[in-house]
């Protein structure tokens, strides 16, 4: 008799909570599914693969205004334009010239013009053997001083190389050095990075790590 | 005088009316809560065709049934995007075993190889699903427990630190493909491991068990632009993907497979990506394993044996 009553209780609270819990589910009273946020798209120069500088051999190729390198357009033949320093032993760029950012070599050393450009014919570069090298072939004259480099470079293993990598398959293209190198000032520039991985909740971002003092 | 039935027998007819309600009730509040708990499944978008339940596994496709697979790959792309994709089977080369190589000293972090690989790959930008992580770590160790990958500053590279890109590293010896319950993902001859989308079950067991956070999985529908669509498609490689399936870096197979090289190495600016066949003594890659000081592959004390090396200058 008690043990009925007990089991028609039972059954009857089943019962509540399942269709409550029914209930619960078509409503999607918990767990409604958060809308997906539309990320902006990136920016299509991050997914330029041209290098950030144009060579003077790519000038050639293109037939672009070569007029920037008519050096005797302004300068006398057979008279050597002179070099002026600071008494910091600086070089003075002179006023013509200012795009030229002097940073070759740590704490401006490599501040001597003719240290690259032959002095007696500036259309051409005079590498430190002794070499006469045009302006356009100006790879020897890096290599001339930065010898593992060159020799990294000749193997395919310093710089880019694009293309193919099955060589029966396709051309592969070679970057010569002043592709991504200033001349005038080597190190690689600094830039503005693609953006970060957008985590699906903004706090999600793991804290940043300070370096070591 | 006849015994008097006992109290909880059952009446003549059976069943009395309230023990009736009682059952109905019970019944009809049981199925309500069934239907209502399968209600999720009427938001189901992606039903698949016959033809794509019914399709056979990868190896044992013959080329004929290949050539159907791929059409309808083809025209499932053009009804969804309104482009028509060309889409490939490519298989490894004979004589050939890829290898990475990746310059430690080079890399600047300018995480232009995360975003071409995501172009090239036709990844999910909304939830966004990259192949490439670039992690940040200051100078003088490597530790991953100090990475970090979201660092937004206005110019790289940093003072005091340095950046080391993790995709998949092509192990020799692969966790994920041992988890495997349905053999979805395999390792080819050319040292690629590949996922067949169309098999995978998506139970995420090669995620848990790979240990270079390399495999992402689709939880929602994958959101591509159609105008960023990239239609050279290969079916191990960048067709598109479906919710609920794995995905990973393959080594780009639409491109490495016909010849050429990844999209991540043609975008780098710093020349830091080096990619090539290791069995051939003239590679790039081969030339960097001999001469270079090629100092991990990442977590190698797992015996997962990467093909995957970072390296240093000099």
């Amino acid at each position: 008799m008690k043990h009925d009553a007990h089991t028609r209780l039972v059954l009857a609270g089943l019962t509540v909570v399942f269709v409550t819990l029914g209930v619960c589910f078509w409503a999607q009273l918990w767990a409604r599914p958060e809308p997906v946020r539309p990320n902006p798209l990136v920016d299509p120069a991050f997914l330029e693969t041209a290098t950030w500088r144009k060579s003077y051999t790519d000038l050639i190729r293109a037939k672009a205004d070569l007029s920037d390198f008519d050096c005797y357009g302004c300068h006398e033949k057979k008279n050597p334009p002179k070099l002026r320093y600071d008494d910091q032993h600086q070089l003075v760029v002179p006023e013509e010239h200012s795009d030229i950012v002097m940073g070759h070599g740590k704490h401006g050393r490599n501040n001597n013009c003719y240290n690259c450009h032959d002095e007696q014919n500036l259309l051409q570069l005079a590498a430190r053997d002794g070499r006469a090298l045009k302006l356009e072939d100006s790879v020897p004259l890096c290599g001339s001083c930065h010898g593992p480099t060159y020799r990294d470079w000749e193997a395919g293993v310093h710089g880019r190389t694009s293309g193919y990598w099955d060589r029966s398959k396709g051309p592969s293209t070679r970057q010569l050095c002043v592709n991504c190198h200033n001349p005038h000032s080597p190190k690689f520039p600094g830039r503005k990075p693609a953006p970060a991985p957008i985590p699906l909740r903004p706090a999600a971002t793991a804290p940043a790590v300070q370096p070591k003092p | 005088m006849p015994p008097l039935p006992p109290h909880d027998a059952p009446p003549e007819s059976g069943m009395d009316r309230r023990s009736f309600l009682r059952t109905s009730a019970v019944l009809a509040g049981g199925l309500f809560a069934m239907a209502s708990s399968l209600k999720p499944l009427m938001e189901m978008e992606d039903i698949p065709s016959a033809e794509r339940f019914l399709q056979k596994y990868y190896k044992e496709l013959t080329p004929e049934e290949m050539q159907k697979v791929l059409a309808r790959i083809e025209r499932e792309v053009e009804q969804q995007y309104g482009i028509r994709p060309h889409v490939r089977d490519l298989k490894p080369m004979d004589g050939v075993e890829f290898v990475y190589a990746l310059n430690l000293t080079r890399c600047i972090g300018c995480r232009k190889c995360v975003h071409a690989c995501v172009a090239e790959n036709n990844q999910s930008r909304s939830p966004e699903i990259q192949y490439i992580r670039v992690l940040r770590m200051p100078h003088g160790s490597l530790d991953i427990e100090k990475a970090d990958h979201h660092y937004a500053p206005e110019s790289v590279p940093e003072k005091g630190y340095f950046y080391m890109p993790v995709q998949c590293q092509q192990c020799r010896n692969p966790p994920c493909v041992k988890v495997c319950p349905v053999h979805a993902t395999w390792q080819e001859t050319d040292g690629i491991t590949v996922i067949d989308y169309d098999w995978c079950i998506g139970c995420r067991y090669c995620e848990a068990a790979c240990p270079y956070w390399a495999r992402h999985f689709n939880f929602t529908k994958p959101s591509v632009p159609r105008e960023r669509l990239n239609p050279n498609m290969a079916y191990l490689g960048n067709r598109p993907r479906r919710q609920g399936v794995m995905e990973k870096c393959h080594f780009c197979v639409q491109r490495t497979r016909a010849g050429r090289y990844p999209a991540c190495l043609e975008v780098c600016p710093a020349g830091a990506r080096k990619f090539g066949n290791i069995l051939d003594p003239n590679s790039e890659v081969s030339h960097i394993l001999r001469t270079k000081r090629v100092f991990i592959q990442l977590k190698e004390e797992l015996g997962t044996s990467p093909r995957f090396f970072y390296y240093f200058d000099v």
